[in-house]
């Protein structure tokens, strides 16, 4: 390579001063456009919902309780990131571009085959909306400013202060999706409670996995006295509803709250260890891991550098659908009373709520349903793209 | 063959024994005393330590065990809640149950066994496209809030639907256990809401995975032989690709029975439909700690011999597989 073209595979000063000035700029220099729109699309979210927020509470939120805080810090977090992204992507790029003989790996083709599938971009466009909201719950949810007896101005949420004077209200501009039988705001309620939902379902399932993964990988690779005991506890635990089991572990220790609920569908929903189990049976016969053990490497190496990324492609699969799963049986448990505590919004305990006043109040049964089967679809679709993409002899 | 029935027979007995001693301790060590809630509010500590004199709570726990276990074999064990004895109660239930989900499973069968086998004959198209598309948003449907929605349209807003509850039944052969609901038109219009709301679930898994399965077969090579010949394609479709498609899905039926019961417990309560799932959740609030052993007891059997059913049956249609 000569001294010239070396220099051009770098970041030139023109591009870092136009990504810093707004990120994105300096892709649209470069002419990639997809990427350019991408981030600045995601600075437009941001930007906005910052807007939103100082609109809708002024800067009281900065007195107001620890959610407003979270909100607040993780919007210089991700503003943060749009900007160190773009310019790290940036060189990258460029870098790539410079090379000449460029190879793509794995994850780069599944990558690639993951962005010209439709179903991938719907599910992933949904979960970026709900965890969007999500995290930013309070800048989305209505709100008044609180003066108390103290003169100590904070904000109060209409998602949980209740007003029984609004019993009920039909939806209108004031409460686009009515109001409950506390007089609560249900479109705030919904906001809120995409945090217990998207909260329960991450952590639940990131134990499913770690536990799950650990014994489907353990017990699938060695066989043996430890795959003997996992399939028997398997059985076991799949010989009645998980359900009906989740809520009598759930009765031994109901003020738990979302901590319990975390725990026992994290321990208990072993699912995956059987799916990572039989993945790591097949894998485990393949001829790279004969020849790794022939030639001696160690066995933890085997398991952590051959086993485990050739079956990383359905653990991801598995804890996508996985979230999917224990969104709705949060919503299920908390439909049965066993869910997260009043008045703490979940989508399941508004539906409780809702199903008595069906007569009087559609509004409160419609829309927290609704807003279960959004995210979940989500989830599921982008699941089954994931699959499409990661494996694709299946597709 | 019959050295490996026997085998997982055992199996199934050791199961279901770990299955007991789990439920019984999580019943022990729940918060709470059965016999202060069956004594009801502000009843006399005499009448409570009663109570508990007369259903051995205050027994060491493996008596206490062994009286559960003892008294479901000889069927005298009886219902804390109930003044019967614990199969009695859950054989009354049941039938509301099993009409429920046999019915939920057909009306599931009916509509998605030809949707996955049209979707993945027209591949890729409008048809296939619409198919997979309702299943993945089925997949992502809660039955209960389903149901609340079928409530909320056929029963308060068009009113042709009654909202919930079960309706008449008729005893059947005069035994006054054993009910039916389906025979009479008020006992089937009630049956309607809860077994669509539950076949929902079921709709879509099997819809995606006859669509799956069809799929595969059409890749086989005796399909593209079949076609060689010349045949029709409607005879290469009925004749050789349906047959074997159709195999994992039938037998996949078994091992939803798991969803099945999952399904009915949220569905049951919501509609208030008189089955067992209702029955498990009433229990549980009550502490009736008889009934939910046993009914757990019943449930795991259940799914159990289902499961070894289910796996004869592998072998029976797939002469390939053998578990000696």
């Amino acid at each position: 390579m000569t001294e010239n073209e070396n220099g051009k595979a770098r970041l030139q000063a023109r591009d870092v001063v136009l990504t810093l000035l707004l990120p994105g700029l300096g892709h649209l220099a470069h002419g990639w456009w997809g990427k350019a729109l991408l981030f600045l699309g995601a600075l437009l979210a941001l930007g906005a919902t910052l807007g939103l927020g100082v609109a809708k509470h002024r800067f009281s939120w900065l007195a107001g309780p620890t959610d407003y805080w979270f909100s607040t810090v993780m919007m210089f977090v991700l503003l943060a990131l749009v900007w160190i992204w773009a310019l790290y992507d940036l060189r990258r790029a460029i870098r790539e571009r410079a090379e000449k003989h460029y190879v793509f790996g794995y994850w780069q083709m599944s990558f690639s085959r993951f962005t010209r599938d439709p179903k991938g971009i719907v599910g992933l466009l949904t979960i970026v909306l709900v965890l969007h909201v999500a995290i930013f719950a309070p800048f989305f949810a209505s709100g008044h400013s609180f003066k108390g007896v103290t003169g100590y101005v904070k904000p109060v949420s209409h998602a949980i202060q209740m007003n029984l004077l609004n019993f009920q209200a039909r939806p209108s501009s004031d409460h686009p999706l009515g109001t409950d039988n506390f007089g609560r705001d249900v479109l705030d309620r919904i906001i809120y409670g995409s945090r217990v939902a998207l909260g329960i379902g991450a952590v639940a399932t990131l134990l499913n996995m770690l536990l799950g993964g650990f014994l489907g990988l353990v017990g699938g690779y060695f066989r043996g006295v430890s795959d003997a005991i996992l399939m028997r506890i398997l059985e076991v635990i799949n010989s009645i509803p998980f359900l009906v089991l989740a809520l009598l572990v759930l009765s031994l220790w109901r003020e738990g709250g979302i901590l319990s609920l975390m725990l026992i569908l994290g321990i208990f929903g072993l699912q995956p260890a059987r799916i990572i189990r039989s993945e790591v049976l097949s894998v485990r016969e393949e001829d790279y891991v004969t020849a790794a053990r022939a030639i001696g490497v160690p066995t933890w190496r085997i398991i952590l550098k051959y086993v485990l990324p050739n079956s990383i492609a359905s653990l991801m699969v598995v804890t996508t659908m996985s979230i999917g799963v224990n969104i709705i049986v949060v919503a299920g448990l908390s439909f049965l009373g066993y869910g997260v505590p009043p008045p703490t919004p979940s989508w399941g305990a508004m539906l409780q709520e809702a199903q008595e006043y069906m007569r009087t109040a559609w509004w409160m049964a419609v829309f927290p349903g609704l807003s279960i089967v959004f995210t979940v679809f989500g989830f599921n679709i982008l699941g089954d793209s994931l699959r499409d993409v990661l494996d694709p002899r299946l597709k | 063959m019959i050295g490996y029935t026997v085998r997982r027979l055992i199996q199934v007995v050791f199961t279901l024994f770990a299955l007991t001693v789990l439920i019984f301790l999580l019943l022990k060590l729940m918060p709470g005393d059965p016999a202060v809630v069956m004594a009801g509010l502000g009843a006399q500590l005499e009448t409570i330590q009663g109570i508990r004199e007369e259903l051995g709570l205050n027994r060491p726990w493996p008596v206490q065990y062994w009286r559960f276990i003892s008294g479901l074999f000889n069927g005298r064990l009886e219902a804390m809640t109930y003044h019967r004895s614990v199969w009695s109660v859950i054989f009354s239930r049941l039938p509301a149950t099993v009409e429920l989900g046999l019915f939920g499973m057909i009306i599931a069968l009916v509509v998605s066994i030809p949707a996955g086998l049209l979707s993945a004959i027209y591949r890729n198209s409008l048809l296939d496209y619409s198919v997979t598309t309702v299943a993945l948003v089925g997949i992502s449907i809660p039955v209960f809030w389903f149901a609340l929605m079928l409530m909320l349209v056929f029963g308060v807003i068009l009113k042709i639907l009654p909202v919930s509850g079960r309706g008449a039944s008729v005893a059947l052969f005069g035994w006054q256990q054993f009910r039916l609901s389906f025979v009479t038109w008020d006992g089937f219009r009630h049956l309607i809401v809860p077994s669509v709301a539950l076949s929902s679930v079921l709709m879509a898994m099997n819809a995606r995975l006859t669509r799956a399965s069809m799929l595969e077969v059409l890749r086989q090579d005796y399909v593209t032989t079949a076609r060689a010949k010349g045949l029709k394609e409607r005879v290469v479709l009925i004749k050789h690709a349906f047959r074997n498609a159709l195999a994992p899905v039938v037998t996949n039926v078994g091992l939803q029975v798991g969803t099945l019961v999952a399904g009915a417990v949220l569905t049951e309560t919501t509609t208030a439909w008189p089955g067992i799932g209702r029955l498990m959740v009433e229990s549980i609030q009550r502490m009736d700690q008889a009934v939910v052993f046993g009914l757990a007891l019943f449930i795991a059997f259940f799914f159990q011999v289902t499961y070894v059913i289910v796996d004869l049956l592998y072998a029976y249609i797939d002469p390939r597989i053998t578990y000696d």
